[in-house]
């Protein structure tokens, strides 16, 4: 059927979190929308184009809701402005199978905007293994809309979803008064169509959810993911891959190699210094972008993807409410924090899945202070692991002391409430490889495609910066608190100026200081505190300008570049009392 | 808040077929704590406690269905409302430390303990 329009039909995926959206968002567009199993992984909305019949339609994926009206967070009020509004023409509702009374609660929430959808049952797979069928033809026949059964991620549905696009009706659900009289017609329907045996074939995985989620299983196995990311990443990728790329491809390849074509062919030394001299780009800014911070986010992207696609991620939640809730925050937030450590940036954005501003704020000031993105978090393990285990224990407990204390503080300090704890946990699934190849090739995309130009950017400065003089006089202004106080050597002070153009590009400053003997065991545990607590990379900050406004980003750098220069002084002033060499 | 007493209609039930039974199984508060058969098969029968018990003072591997979900705060009954905690839902206690993991239809749920003070449910016990 083809109609002219003015524009493209508007088509919104709309559901639950955690349903399949952005599968069904990639499947018809062809654009690929990060996909994991935890719920809130699309907090903004994507819109692709995609061709339905003989029509060009852009397709919009939707942060999920679990309502539409009464108290709903941020992300899900993305959604419900986006169905207020025209830019959506009609509706696709992706259901759980698994979870059809809650879907309907949402339909009939859904119906209240008045326009044509479709409803499609997501994971009938899924549904089946647990042991429930859904009578797909009743259901549409009560609802009066078309109602589609897919396994979004085998692509099974995906025609039939298109071809139904063209029925897409307005669904025939009464007005409900209230979200009681709504929950009793959700029941009844889902009554009628629903079979549920007491079979299950999901043993293993129900093992395993089991298994994560108990005390006494759940944290020998955090111990062990968390040891297996350290050897992954920390040892394989920090270490080997590091050396391999950075002794061998730029030490012994590149780098000599331009160095020797630099002094052949080109004769003015200005020059010369820019590409491979001291701050060159070359022998600098390429070599600590490929060679030293490349393999350990490309590690630590795997190994990560691998975690949010199982669903293993939500369930620390359990463990972390209630050191949370002293914080101001609750379980809840263990989400936001998890992924600052791929990248405090984007992890910056997912706080919109919290409850209230305060919590907000206070996630993101954590994330600012403590959360050592990706990058970071591996140079740590490169340096203190080739020291010793204290030096890494040592770290990594006055970083997370600061953070409570800090929380502690906020929570009392700022004005409004917490909310309460309730989470919906994912089935623990084995991940698809497709889906964990793509999503990290496209990090590693996105890595190369963001962070080496600035640190191309971060060394051309440096460069300037050295050939006007001004690196000495930083350093000369920095002597009292990066010498005295914290007792580093004087070269630290530039490398705090590169940790805040990105915090893994200052990390890998300090890496080659250490590589060099520069620094003694001590002053790498100060020195990487200091980074780690210290504020955070330009990105960071723009994002929190962005999301909470310029004040309140000005406010969390001059709440973390104190707490970051005392806790260094203080863990200095400590180590040297006690004698502590590492 | 709006307080529900639901059909206790068996989730094993519930085909299309079955649609014009769902009204007369509708639970008189009276019926409460009497043996209820299941039609179909007539085999599985349950006894449900009364007076409702809270969430939070069930024991790990306790069912039930849900009667009410009493929060003086609304957000609190919206959220779990939407999460599908509803009257009528029935739920298994999955494990009560450190916080109350349950399971309401096929949603597994965390929630902090204050939270599971507010849901009320009704346990069962299959008949011997």
């Amino acid at each position: 059927m083809l109609t002219l329009r003015a524009r493209p039909l508007r088509i919104a995926l709309v559901g639950q979190p955690n349903v399949g959206k952005s599968v069904i968002f990639t499947r018809l567009t062809g654009r690929y929308a990060t996909v994991s199993n935890y719920p809130g992984t699309t907090v903004a909305v994507t819109t692709g184009r995609s061709l339905v019949g003989a029509e060009v339609c852009d397709v919009v994926d939707t942060p999920g809701v679990n309502a539409l009206e009464g108290t709903i967070s941020e992300d899900e009020r993305i959604t419900r402005d986006l169905l207020e509004s025209d830019r959506a023409d009609l509706v696709v509702q992706i259901a759980d199978a698994r979870n059809l009374r809650r879907a309907l609660m949402l339909t009939s929430q859904i119906a209240s905007f008045d326009k044509p959808m479709v409803l499609a049952l997501n994971m009938v797979d899924e549904a089946y293994g647990r042991g429930i069928s859904i009578h797909a033809a009743a259901l549409a026949a009560e609802l009066k809309i078309p109602v589609i059964e897919m396994v979004a991620v085998e692509g099974r549905g995906l025609s039939e979803l298109r071809d139904a696009l063209a029925c897409a009706a307005r669904p025939d659900v009464p007005a409900h008064p209230h979200a009681g009289a709504r929950a009793v017609w959700a029941h009844e329907l889902t009554e009628r169509v629903r079979r549920v045996s007491t079979l299950s074939l999901a043993y293993v995985q129900e093992a395993l959810a089991r298994a994560t989620r108990r005390p006494l299983t759940g944290l020998p196995i955090l111990v062990a993911v968390l040891y297996a990311l350290y050897l992954f990443v920390g040892v394989f990728g920090a270490q080997t891959l590091v050396k391999l790329l950075e002794d061998g491809l730029f030490g012994r390849g590149i780098n000599p190699a331009s160095i020797w074509l630099a002094d052949r062919f080109i004769p003015v030394p200005f020059i010369r210094d820019f590409l491979v001299g001291p701050y060159g780009v070359i022998t600098v800014g390429l070599t600590y972008a490929i060679a030293i911070v490349l393999p350990v986010v490309a590690t630590f992207f795997l190994m990560f993807g691998f975690l949010e696609d199982s669903g293993y991620i939500p369930r620390l939640a359990i463990f972390c409410d209630r050191l949370f809730r002293v914080m101001g925050l609750n379980g809840k937030a263990v989400l936001p924090m998890v992924l600052g450590l791929g990248c405090d940036t984007m992890a910056t954005m997912t706080t919109r899945i919290l409850g209230t501003p305060k919590e907000r704020l206070i996630a993101i000031l954590l994330l600012a202070l403590g959360i050592p993105c990706s990058a970071q978090l591996a140079t740590i393990m490169g340096i203190l692991g080739g020291i010793s285990f204290a030096a890494l224990a040592t770290l990594f407990g006055v970083v997370l002391f600061q953070m409570v204390l800090v929380g502690w503080l906020a929570a009392r300090v700022l004005k409004g409430d917490r909310s309460e704890f309730i989470l919906e946990l994912p089935p623990i699934r084995w991940p698809r490889l497709g889906n964990l190849l793509t999503k990290t090739r496209l990090r590693i995309w996105w890595y190369l495609g963001e962070a080496v130009p600035l640190f191309l950017v971060g060394t051309v400065l440096l460069f300037a910066l050295d050939r006007m003089g001004a690196l000495t006089v930083i350093a000369a202004a920095g002597r009292p608190v990066v010498t005295g106080l914290l007792g580093l050597p004087p070269a630290t002070a530039q490398v705090l100026v590169m940790g805040f153009l990105r915090r893994d590009y200052g990390a890998a400053g300090l890496f080659t200081l250490a590589h060099s003997g520069q620094l003694t065991g001590v002053q790498a545990v100060v020195a990487l505190t200091v980074m780690t607590l210290f504020v955070p990379c330009v990105a960071n900050f723009l994002m929190m300008v962005r999301e909470r406004g310029l004040r309140t980003g000005l406010a969390i750098l001059g709440v973390i570049t104190p707490v970051a220069i005392f806790t260094g002084a203080g863990l200095n002033y400590v180590l040297h009392h006690l004698g502590v060499q590492f | 808040m709006s307080s529900i007493t639901l059909a206790f209609s068996s989730d094993r039930a519930g085909s299309a077929d079955r649609a014009d039974r769902a009204g007369s199984k509708r639970t008189r508060p009276t019926d409460v704590g009497r043996v209820l058969l299941d039609p179909p098969g007539g085999v599985v029968g349950r006894v449900l406690s009364d007076p409702p018990v809270a969430l939070a003072e069930l024991p790990a591997g306790a069912r039930g269905v849900v009667v009410d979900v009493n929060a003086s705060d609304g957000g609190r009954s919206d959220r779990l409302m939407a999460l599908g905690v509803t009257p009528g839902a029935r739920i298994v206690v999955l494990q009560t430390f450190p916080g109350v993991v349950f399971l309401c239809d096929q949603t597994e749920l965390a929630v902090e303990r204050s939270v599971a003070r507010s849901v009320l449910v009704r346990t069962e016990e299959r008949q011997s």
